[in-house]
């Protein structure tokens, strides 16, 4: 039993990591209407940010904040230089450019820092038990952050006068050009957000593992599949997804071995979607 | 005040949708626009509100030519309109439904909610009153805190009109608001332009039913293939012989 609470601990650390992910898959998505393949390595590049400035500042919150503000521009960047230039296109010619643009962004980490496994600095901590629960307090302050994050970018979406502008492109982007809302402004600050978020989630997975060119991109599948789990577009769904996919893993590995346990992320979903087609959360309607 | 269009040219392929329409609306004013099904009414409201490109004439606002300004521009700029099949945010509560179409704010880019959170907090509880007037307005108070998509198609129309009221419009385009409409609602709505109407904001709109339209506006246009055929008050306009022959295929 305890071994059980352990697994699901650990698994719904890992899926908050998953859940930010697809937090910024599902955004992009429910309003720039492409699966955005460079979604993993934008988290690398802020994960790297964050490494940089933790080594030269010596700071964690520090390194956070630059970790977010480089996610945001690297995001910022690639829609101006490429997905703006192709909006109206496909979305496979989108999700292919996407695919070419996460290359390009680990191409250049590659370059810049090579292949080495990098780690972050942090305190070794002795863990704590909660009924029986090991945490040690860096899984605690992550799991934190991460929450702390989750309800900004949950408030900004669902109370604020940009969120909702965000929510009304989402569902009708004709409707919301002839109620006044310039789409463009809302896809500029879409993707400050989603590289934010993206950043942040980078730089927490960096410190809980390594950090290393290909962290972001190995985070893609599992983020895709909470991203369909929680109903394509649904920002509540997809973190919910992700929470349920790291706890659905972890609490596998015994009986699966840890080299399989990302296929029980593609069983869940199987079974989910056999269930409801549209997601935990999805509605058909909204996936044009 | 005016709205004007003058000249608007329109062609799909080698099909001539508009051919030389001029028609103003006076600050104001109340006008009925008729005609037979694929006469090109919906392609001028689409050119008027920015959705497609003319390619000749202009659309005026004031004597301004429109052209320059994108979709979202000519809606700030006052000039609103509703769509045929009624839309709406379907996943947005009525009421936010409303408070999405009060554009200009300084809560709209992420650096003015983060560091001017006083003035946004001002701004919001300043729509937030429009939205509750709208509300009450269109008796959709009952429902405003239901998602959108789950009103009635009558109670849809509406939340159309209520959203062009929030942007504070001097033209309201409305495509077909009585379509589909129960005859309750479409003396609710026929009400509340009126009401509208008197307080200064101008209505073209696109109608079916002539009965209801008739007696609304006192000023009809007939679009007929791409062109005005006639003008003028509706028992002039109805009467009318070109006019009969288009809408009654010469039958009467």
């Amino acid at each position: 039993m305890t071994d059980l609470l352990q697994h699901v601990a650990n698994g719904v650390v890992q899926g908050l990591f998953i859940g930010m992910a697809a937090l910024a898959i599902t955004l992009v998505f429910g309003i720039a209407r492409f699966p955005n393949a460079a979604t993993g390595d934008m988290m690398t590049f802020g994960a790297y940010a964050g490494l940089v400035a933790q080594q030269a500042a010596n700071s964690l919150v520090l390194a956070g904040a630059v970790a977010i503000l480089a996610g945001a521009v690297v995001a910022l960047a690639s829609h101006w230089l490429v997905f703006r230039r192709l909006a109206g296109r496909s979305v496979v010619s989108l999700l292919v450019a996407s695919i070419g643009v996460a290359f390009m962004i680990r191409a250049v980490l590659g370059v810049v820092f090579g292949q080495a496994q990098a780690v972050f600095q942090v305190p070794l901590t002795r863990a704590q038990l909660y009924w029986g629960v090991r945490v040690t307090p860096l899984n605690l302050q992550i799991s934190q952050v991460v929450v702390a994050a989750l309800l900004v970018v949950f408030a900004v979406l669902y109370f604020t006068p940009i969120g909702r502008q965000m929510r009304a492109v989402a569902d009708d982007r004709d409707l919301a050009r002839v109620s006044g809302i310039r789409p463009e402004r809302v896809m500029v600050a879409l993707w400050l957000m989603a590289g934010a978020v993206a950043g942040l989630a980078g730089m927490m997975l960096g410190i809980k593992t390594v950090v290393a060119p290909e962290v972001g991109w190995e985070m893609l599948l599992p983020a895709f599949t909470a991203a369909i789990l929680g109903g394509i577009g649904s920002a509540p769904g997809a973190v919910l997804a992700g929470l349920l996919l790291g706890v659905a893993q972890e609490v596998s590995t015994p009986f699966v071995g840890f080299s399989y346990k990302i296929a029980i992320a593609f069983l869940v979903m199987l079974g989910v979607l056999l269930v409801r087609p549209s997601g935990l959360f999805g509605r058909s309607e909204s996936v044009r | 005040m005016t709205l004007e269009v003058r000249d608007i040219v329109m062609n799909f392929g080698g099909f001539r949708a508009l051919d030389g329409v001029s028609l103003t609306v006076p600050a104001g004013g109340l006008v009925g626009l008729i005609g037979p099904n694929g006469a090109g009414k919906s392609t001028l409201f689409a050119i008027m509100s920015g959705f497609q490109t003319q390619d000749a004439g202009a659309v005026l606002l004031d004597g301004r030519p429109l052209d320059a300004l994108a979709a979202p521009a000519r809606a700030r700029a006052g000039l609103v309109r509703t769509f045929q099949v009624p839309r709406e945010f379907r996943n947005l509560t009525v009421r936010q439904n409303l408070l999405a179409a009060a554009p200009g704010q300084t809560g709209e880019n992420l650096l003015g909610l983060f560091f001017q959170p006083g003035r946004v907090a001002r701004e919001e509880a300043v729509i937030a009153r429009r939205a509750e007037e709208t509300l009450r307005l269109l008796k959709l108070a009952p429902v405003a805190d239901q998602p959108a998509r789950q009103l009635s198609g009558g109670q849809k129309k509406l939340l159309e009109l209520g959203r062009a009221l929030m942007l504070d419009p001097r033209f309201v385009l409305l495509d077909e608001p009585f379509a589909g409409v129960n005859p309750v609602l479409i003396g609710e709505i026929v009400a509340r332009i009126r009401e509208l109407n008197a307080a200064g904001i101008g209505f073209l709109i696109i109608e079916h039913d002539l009965e209801a339209l008739t007696r609304l506006v006192p000023y009809l246009a007939v679009l007929d293939r791409g062109r005005i055929i006639a003008q003028g008050g509706p028992d002039a306009v109805l009467t009318d012989a070109a006019v009969r022959e288009a809408y009654l295929g010469g039958v009467a």
